[in-house]
């Protein structure tokens, strides 16, 4: 896939403001390349989540259209979505969505075998470069929030993907993490040459960016 | 497929499984047992024993005080015969005829004399019967004659004579293996015969002889004696046709119980079955609800898993599935154990029956499995459908 397009893409809970909103996505035409990198900046209440939500067809209480390849959404069925979630979009969540009752290793690997894009060998690594090497075979649920935010890195990775979408990534990181985390990230970029979707209230994931956009 | 059931099996509760698993076991055995209980049973009552149709009702004119005292006849004219034929409910009207002279008879087995008795013979015509020409023809003067016995007299000798003798009983395959030996007594003469007896008949209550044999002896050992029938044979379009009895009832005639007896017995069986299903598959039904129940309050309690496997792309019906083979897989295991629950419960009801009817033999265990089998399927397809609509609900978050 190529590009994800949106024409005056409004949330319903957005209509009453039409008139008065200032934002860089909503009711604009914004298009998302493969191989670029964006920032979205926004505000608490601005409708980030809404935004992710919406690219991964988790919701679809909008106006306007979304596209992949220019085609509309809107009539996507499930498989479609299923499809785009496996092979295409890569999502870190916001709130991680880990399995607390799986082990680290685990939560990764449930992601990975839907299509075997990464190694075990190649899954150890990430963790031993993301400082969390010792926590491979813990329980998530016994896990720091952002230990947990390391190990759901390595799972929105462990898929291929034509763009990846970060949702506020390391808002419970250290710099050097966050850095380790930016390396990882440039180098799956330069292998798949997938785009970068990240989004941010105020701690940025630290990679160069093509575009910034407020929300 | 074992990280997602390990995910999933969470809060799959055992006492709610086991309380299905129990409740769908009784729901479908006692189903099955129904369908089994009733196909083992029917047979006897709807009895088709080879010779005679169902269709077949023998009519004789009704003994009253009156009729003895006053002499009146209790044979049937020509005109009698003529006008129950040209009834509309009626396809053949055939004549029984009886033995004129004195017959003696003894009956053993493995030549071993059972009992001896006075009887007499009575024929049919042989389109009447339903047995093989070959079986059922007589020469002129032959000395080896067919008969076909009534069922009573092998009951009489199964359950009076074999058992307080300690001698072997006889089934209906044993039939030809019986000896009997027949003495007609005419004026001035006795003359011997070897009866083969080909079977036995729990429709027509007396002993059967060919037409032919008793045209015959009846002209060589008693001729020119009255022998009008007291009793006919008819053969119906429909034994149910409510033209019948009022026709008797109009002629002052009457049809042998037998049939209708059985009849009502068979309708008792029918009702009695089909309740006895009614309350299994209302159990079923009960079982399947609380499967339902259980399954939802787990897809429930397991919303935001299955709704992050979704996300993170797992299909709909790769989430369902481990509840789905689940379902199924206790859904097959009632079925394997209704059906092994079903065989002892078996045996002994037939065990029980065969003191009684000691040809009953038992219907095939098809129908019983079949009813089993479509229960299970019903209930796994509608599982299936369940759990999968659930989880897409899920979807939309």
């Amino acid at each position: 896939m190529q590009t994800i397009s949106t024409e005056s893409l409004l949330p319903h809970v957005f209509r009453e403001r039409r008139d008065t909103l200032q934002s860089d996505v909503w009711l604009r035409d914004v298009t998302f390349e493969r191989g670029h990198s964006y920032l979205v900046e926004a505000m608490s209440g601005t409708g980030k989540s809404s935004l992710c939500a919406y690219l991964i067809g988790y919701r679809h209480d909008f106006e306007g259209r979304l596209l992949f390849d220019g085609e509309d959404s809107t009539r996507f069925p499930d498989a479609r979505w299923t499809e785009l979630r496996r092979c295409a979009v890569s999502y870190l969540f916001q709130e991680l969505r880990l399995f607390p009752e799986l082990t680290a290793f685990e939560n990764v690997e449930i992601k990975n075998r839907l299509t075997r894009h990464k190694s075990a060998a190649w899954i150890e690594s990430a963790f031993e470069r993301l400082g969390i090497a010792e926590k491979l075979h813990t329980k998530v649920g016994l896990m720091s929030f952002g230990q947990q935010q390391r190990v759901a890195f390595v799972r929105a990775l462990a898929q291929p993907a034509d763009f990846i979408l970060l949702d506020e990534p390391v808002s419970h990181l250290d710099d050097i993490n966050s850095r380790i985390m930016a390396a990882i990230l440039e180098e799956e970029r330069r292998a798949s040459g997938a785009a970068v979707i990240v989004t941010s209230i105020g701690k940025h994931l630290p990679i160069s960016y093509d575009r910034t956009l407020h929300l | 497929m074992r990280l997602l059931w390990k995910l999933l099996r969470q809060h799959v509760s055992t006492a709610q499984l086991a309380g299905f698993f129990l409740a769908n076991l009784a729901g479908m055995w006692i189903v099955m047992l129904g369908v089994q209980f009733y196909g083992d049973l029917a047979p006897m009552f709807s009895r088709d024993d080879g010779f005679f149709g169902a269709n077949y009702i023998v009519v004789s004119k009704r003994i009253s005080t009156i009729s003895t005292l006053s002499g009146s006849s209790q044979a049937f004219s020509d005109d009698d015969v003529d006008e129950l034929a040209a009834q509309p409910f009626a396809r053949g009207v055939g004549r029984f005829t009886s033995s004129q002279y004195k017959v003696t008879a003894s009956m053993g087995i493995k030549g071993c004399a059972a009992f001896g008795s006075e009887l007499f013979f009575e024929a049919v015509p042989d389109s009447f019967v339903e047995v093989s020409p070959q079986d059922w023809q007589y020469a002129d003067g032959e000395r080896t004659v067919p008969v076909i016995l009534p069922r009573t007299y092998l009951a009489l000798y199964n359950f009076g004579f074999a058992q307080s003798r300690g001698l072997p009983k006889i089934s209906d395959a044993m039939a030809s293996r019986i000896d009997m030996r027949i003495l007609v007594h005419a004026t001035g003469r006795t003359e011997t015969f070897t009866g083969h007896v080909i079977g036995f008949s729990s429709r027509l209550n007396t002993i059967l002889v060919p037409q032919r044999f008793i045209d015959w002896s009846n002209a060589a050992f008693e001729p020119g004696k009255d022998d009008s029938p007291t009793r006919l044979i008819v053969r119906v379009y429909n034994p149910a046709d409510e033209r019948i009895p009022a026709y008797m009832d109009a002629r002052g005639y009457e049809t042998e119980q037998g049939a209708m007896d059985a009849g009502k017995a068979a309708y008792f069986l029918r009702i009695v079955a089909t309740m006895v299903t009614g309350i299994g598959l209302l159990v079923c039904l009960l079982s399947f609800y609380i499967l339902m129940l259980s399954v939802y309050l787990l897809v429930q309690k397991n919303t935001r898993k299955l709704q992050n496997l979704l996300l993170i792309g797992y299909s709909t019906s790769r989430v369902s599935l481990p509840y789905q083979l689940l379902t199924t897989g206790v859904n097959l295991t009632v079925f394997v154990l209704a059906t092994l629950l079903l065989q002892p419960l078996r045996a002994w009801y037939l065990g029980t029956i065969a003191l009684v009817f000691p040809h009953v033999q038992g219907a095939s265990p098809l129908p019983a499995l079949t009813a089993g089998l479509v229960l299970l399927l019903l209930a796994t397809l509608l599982n299936t459908l369940a759990i999968r609509r659930k989880v897409e609900a899920l979807k939309r978050g």
